[in-house]
């Protein structure tokens, strides 16, 4: 599709540029103390693209701009989440303290940035395309991670986050640029055809090329070894920023993976069928199932050590990005439809519990274990939706968390026998992580008091929390809607 | 309809909900909420009846069912399911439902956990409304075991009092072994039908997928469900000793609509029931009739003469489904569910009455529930004796009243049944037993309680008239035991033709090679032996009245002298045939035995000897290859394994130096491993 034509299926992202753009403009006028208006401009933006997406519903899968984006379904999946995600990153950062005193606005104007370039990451079906919406995201994260001036932890955090950025994409590009050179050709569905045409004759350099690659794509959903950046970052980020890393971009990482392996080296009838396989001799779906096993349980061993609940959750993301990319190398629609449905359900339990995270953080000044000792007695109803999130990241029944891992075992076990010994780790891993998230459990109702909170207001977050807490219980009940939903958006552009 | 049905199901949730979590800090402890909740449920099911009333269709049927569980070839549907039996069930249990809770802010007034009554009720109240209006087993099972919570959180809602914990606990073991039945039916009829919708169960069998006898096991199985459920011989034990519980508890729970879920599942599931069953479902309801009636004849104690009587009375109602007569089941499942209610409201009102009393008097030792202490409160009661009587009446089965046409229905549906059966002739023997003896043993508790001249007089000055909150309840319950309610348009106090037959008719069995008789046929040979049965129950009741007359009013016999007379006969009745004494001597103790064997068997035996034996040849053997263990092997290669996993573990987490330099190097290192690994 031309140019032209192609804004009209572009509005969601218009609706953004517009909202930033204004927002810019508007944030001139305000003082620093009323700059916190601005994110009221920014959720009147959201609502409105996120209200448009969903009113004009699914659309027959379509290349955009000449071959270098794509409009399905799947996009529009993700889109979704990513703007739910925003939405209550923005609706938190009103309450967050460590916020409140300084000059804000920028703060919400990158984060719809942000939002913008995932929107592409998600739609991308070109190198240039995949570089710069990474680009994109990255920068304006940078920046968010360290908007906490004045604060060391934040400020490390950001120059640690820029330099490993930079170093990723720097790999990234290289990878990507070999597979130019193999294919002269920039768009996923032209090189796919290069590639077939090659004919495995230069295997090693595409195995090169699709390491690198990973190496870039794979520090955007922190796998292991790529992920050193993440507990840093996590931990210095105000934690509204932290919750948002570990839930939006990490989602349309994964978007972003999916259509990019499987739409070049999938096998015949990719996305269509059933299952499909892969056309190429070298060994990618192995490269990805030995590192989704070693993500989670790197993740999950580090998670058990840490004295910071702040801290534990960054780790126990990376564990639960590789619960996820469990399901990639499986290469069938099985294993698609469940990361994506770990991914709503993920979305709902991992924000849930970095915000009880952060009222504790409001009310005390900290983050760690101590906190949380006696929680249970002070204030019963945090403490009782904090055991659900936790029950729910777990994946004990009857919590959505259960499902989404019902889901992703599922399919790993339906791939046959030669992916049992993945999900057996898998199984293993969630053992361990049994241990770290009851043990949060058993400080707040087992042990001594020891929090210094005297009381939780019930307003703005906590709500907010109790918004997360039902549609996680309730999926573990009943979870059909999110399933057709999910069944629905399964459609992904291939040419 | 169905968003009626909705409604109707989660208003009494949406209540218990109110009520769980701030009950206590609303005014009046909340108990107008639960009132509301479940007086819109009242509403809405009688604007339903008035619905069906207006269509007058008997096929009528309505059905919504959702998606609950898709996994791909495996899914699971839930529902509702609305017919004219659904609705009539509806208001009934709407109705007790709103009465007892009515009832109750008085009898439980000041009660200290008030709020988290009307919670559990409320509670009981959701449940049985979702047993009524599934549409498949499964649903069916989940909210079965639902109101068994909630009737076992309100037998021992008293619960400081042991007895009424244990019965709370009782009740739900004993349901807990026919619920198993229960279950394996259900999945029985899974298995071969790969759904659980009544529906597709039903064309199931029809197609013969399930048939001979896996179909009467799956149907036995179902029928356990109702053993349990319904408190027929032999898991009837639980039932009396659930009297523990509040007394509008009992009327609601214990009397009127969970004991009937039984005979609901089995009066919906009626057409694929094969004629084996139905003859073992004849013979437990027939024979817990006359059972639990001449066990009744002996009690003392207020609440239990009612107890055994519903016993009875459900015997009555599982045995009309036995017969074939299951529309006769269900009608006196109604007309039974309002005079039993009466009939437990008025006697919580006379022990309401003894207990204001005795606390008056200080006394803290004479049982308020033996009727040995009551006597002549005719005339301090007005009101709750004549509700009284009157539904004492109806349930004997007196002309004019409900209990009439629904037992007569019954009785003559026996009569049919022997008459194409003759070998069977001892179900209608049991019958009509039964219902010579019912009137003998309610008019007793009239007498006992209500007439001749007070046992205790220093009681009886004190006893006064419940308030109205108690009474109206009684009132407009015995009112609906008037048999024109029930037979409407029709005005014929002896055949109980009306609306109710017309709406709710019998269905063909669906079991292929049925050889018994179709509805039509049976409905022909009830029609014939009606006048038969109806002319002697009324003999058989007049005589039990009669009886009933001279032992206790006019006491020219005498009731002790005939005690004694008759011996052992008595001593079973009065012991309820040592029923629990023999569960105990044959079931619980050596259950404990085994028990106490097999941890003999287990600690003493093999954990002591053989396990710790071992541990000690063992330890020799291990000391001895220990020495040379020890130097070589362990302080080497073991240590040193350790050490490896230590040091790994700690290098791992010394990897998040927090040295960005470290961070690049690891992770280019890594990129370099991998693609070495890759190209080999």
């Amino acid at each position: 599709m031309t140019n032209l034509t192609s804004l009209n299926y572009l509005q969601p992202e218009l609706i953004l540029t517009a909202t930033i753009l204004l927002m810019i403009v508007v944030d001139l006028f305000y003082s620093a103390k009323k700059s916190r208006r601005i994110g009221l401009w920014a959720l009147a933006g959201l609502v409105l693209a996120f209200i448009y997406i969903t009113v004009s519903g699914f659309n027959i899968p379509t290349a955009l701009f000449l071959g270098s984006i794509s409009s399905d379904p799947f996009g529009i999946f993700f889109k979704v989440l990513i703007l739910l995600a925003t939405i209550m990153t923005i609706l938190v950062s009103f309450s967050e303290r460590d916020l409140s005193n300084q000059r804000v606005g920028e703060y919400y104007i990158l984060l719809v940035i942000v939002t913008l370039g995932l929107f592409f990451m998600v739609s991308a079906t070109d190198l240039i395309m995949v570089y710069l919406s990474i680009e994109v995201v990255s920068i304006m994260s940078f920046v968010l991670a360290g908007y906490l001036r004045g604060n060391r932890r934040s400020s490390e955090a950001s120059l640690k986050y820029v330099i490993y950025g930079a170093f990723s994409s720097g790999i990234m590009l290289f990878g990507l640029s070999i597979l130019f050179g193999l294919t002269g050709s920039t768009n996923f569905f032209d090189i796919r055809t290069g590639l077939m045409e090659l004919q495995n004759g230069a295997d090693l350099a595409l195995m090169l090329s699709t390491v690198l690659i990973f190496a870039g794509l794979g520090y955007k959903i922190s796998a292991v070894p790529f992920h050193y950046w993440t507990p840093d970052v996590y931990e210095g980020a105000p934690t509204s920023i932290t919750a948002f890393l570990s839930v939006a971009p990490k989602a349309a990482g994964m978007a972003l993976i999916i259509r990019f392996f499987n739409s070049i080296l999938g096998g015949e009838g990719v996305f269509t069928e059933l299952e499909w396989g892969t056309f190429s001799a070298i060994p990618w779906t192995q490269l990805l199932a030995v590192l989704a096993a070693v993500t989670m349980t790197v993740g999950n061993l580090i998670a058990l050590r840490q004295t910071s609940v702040k801290r534990m959750l960054a780790y126990s993301s990376i564990a639960h990005a590789g619960y996820m990319m469990m399901a990639l190398p499986v290469l069938s629609q099985q294993g698609v439809y469940g990361i994506m449905i770990y991914a709503v359900f993920y979305l709902l339990m991992n924000l849930g519990a970095f915000y009880v995270v952060m009222i504790i953080a409001n009310a005390t000044g900290q983050e760690d274990y101590d906190q949380f000792r006696g929680l249970g007695h002070k204030a019963p109803l945090l403490a009782i939706l904090m055991t659900l999130f936790m029950f729910s990241l777990t994946g004990i029944p009857p919590t959505a968390g259960f499902i989404g891992k019902f889901y992703l075992f599922a399919a790993v076990i339906k791939a046959g026998p030669s992916f049992y010994w993945l999900a057996i780790i898998g199984a293993l891993n969630s053992v361990i992580s049994l241990y770290y998230y009851m043990y949060v459990v058993k400080t707040m109702f087992f042990t001594q008091e020891k929090t210094s909170i005297t009381q939780i207001e019930f307003k703005g977050i906590s709500i907010l929390v109790i918004v997360l807490a039902i549609p996680t219980l309730i999926f573990g009940i009943y979870w059909t809607p999110i399933a057709d939903i999910v069944h629905k958006s399964l459609a992904i552009f291939i040419r | 309809m169905i968003i009626a049905s909705l409604f109707i199901l989660f208003l009494p949730l949406l209540a218990f909900l109110i009520q769980i979590f701030w009950g206590r800090r609303l005014p009046r402890q909340g108990d107008f909420v639960a009132i509301a909740a479940v007086g819109g449920t009242l509403v809405i099911a009688l604007g339903m009846l008035l619905a069906i009333l207006l269509k007058f269709d008997p096929g009528f049927q309505r059905e919504a069912a959702f998606e609950w569980v898709n996994l791909g070839a495996f899914q699971i549907k839930l529902g509702f399911l609305i017919d004219n039996i659904t609705v009539i069930m509806l208001v009934v249990v709407a109705l007790i439902s709103t009465m007892s809770h009515i009832y109750s802010t008085r009898y439980m007034g000041g009660d200290p956990l008030y709020s988290r009554y009307f919670a559990y009720l409320g509670l009981f109240t959701f449940s049985m409304n979702g047993i009524v209006l599934a549409n498949n087993l499964l649903s069916l099972y989940i909210f079965w075991e639902l109101v068994g919570v909630s009737s076992y959180l309100l037998i021992g809602f008293w619960f400081q009092k042991d007895s009424a914990a244990d019965a709370g606990k009782k009740a739900f073991l004993t349901n807990r072994v026919g619920d198993l039945g229960f279950f394996i039916g259900i999945m029985l009829f899974f298995t071969a039908m790969g759904s659980f919708n009544y529906q597709d169960i039903f064309n199931g069998v029809a197609n013969g997928q399930l048939s001979g006898i896996m179909l009467t096991l799956a149907g036995l199985g179902l029928f356990c469900g109702a053993v349990g459920k319904s408190a027929q011989v032999p898991l009837h034990i639980w039932l009396p000793d659930a009297m523990e519980g509040p007394t509008p508890v009992s009327a609601l729970i214990h009397a009127a609509t969970m004991v009937a879920a039984g005979v609901y599942m089995l009066v919906r599931l009626f057409p694929i029931m094969t004629p084996d069953v139905l003859i073992i479902i004849a013979y437990v309801g027939g024979f817990t009739a006359l059972f639990a009636a001449t066990i009744a004849i002996t009690q003392n104690d207020i609440k239990r003469v009612l107890a055994y009587s519903t016993l009875s009375q459900l015997g009555y109602m599982v045995m009309a489904v036995g017969t074939g007569a299951y529309t006769a089941g269900f009608f006196h499942l109604v007309t039974h569910a309002m005079f039993k209610a009466s009939l437990f409201y008025g006697a919580g009102s006379v022990i309401y009455a003894m207990h204001n009393a005795l606390h008056k008097l200080n006394d803290h030792e004479t049982d308020a529930q033996d009727m040995r202490n009551m006597g002549g409160f005719k005339s301090r009661m007005p009101i709750t004796y004549w509700t009284m009587v009157v539904a004492t009446l109806a349930i004997s089965g007196v002309p004019f009243l409900s209990g009439f046409i629904s037992k007569d229905a019954i009785l003559a549906g026996t009569l049919a049944f022997a008459g194409h059966s003759p070998q069977h002739f001892l179900v209608p023997f049991f019958g009509f037993t039964a219902a010579m003896i019912t009137p003998f043993y309610m008019l007793r508790l009239i007498y006992l309680t209500f007439h001749n001249e007070p046992r205790q007089t220093h009681i009886y000055i004190k006893i006064v008239e419940s308030p109205r909150a108690m009474t109206v309840p009684m009132i407009v319950l015995s009112s609906l035991t008037f048999f024109a309610f029930y037979t409407l348009p029709q005005f014929n106090p002896f055949a109980g033709n009306g609306w109710f037959t017309s709406l709710v008719t019998a269905q063909d069995s669906l079991v292929t090679g049925f050889a018994v008789v179709s509805a039509h046929e049976f409905a022909e040979q009830v029609h014939h032996n009606h006048t038969l049965a109806m002319i002697l129950s009324v003999s058989l009741a007049g005589l039990g009245i009669l009886f009933s007359w001279l032992f206790y009013l006019k006491r020219k016999l005498s009731a002790d002298a005939w005690a004694q007379r008759s011996g052992f006969i008595y001593r079973w009745s009065f012991h309820k045939y040592y029923i629990d004494e023999i569960y105990d001597r044959f079931i619980y103790q050596p259950f404990l035995r085994l028990t106490d064997k097999v941890g003999y068997t287990d600690w003493d035996l093999y954990d002591q000897k053989f396990i710790d034996g071992f541990g000690r040849v063992s330890e020799k053997l291990a000391r001895l290859s220990g020495t040379i263990d020890w130097e070589g092997l362990d302080k080497m290669i073991v240590n040193g394994i350790g050490r490896f996993f230590q040091r790994s573990g700690q290098s791992l987490r010394q990897a998040q130096t927090g040295r960005l330099q470290n961070y690049l190097l690891f992770a280019l290192l890594a990129i370099i491993v991998i693609l070495i690994i890759q190209v080999l």
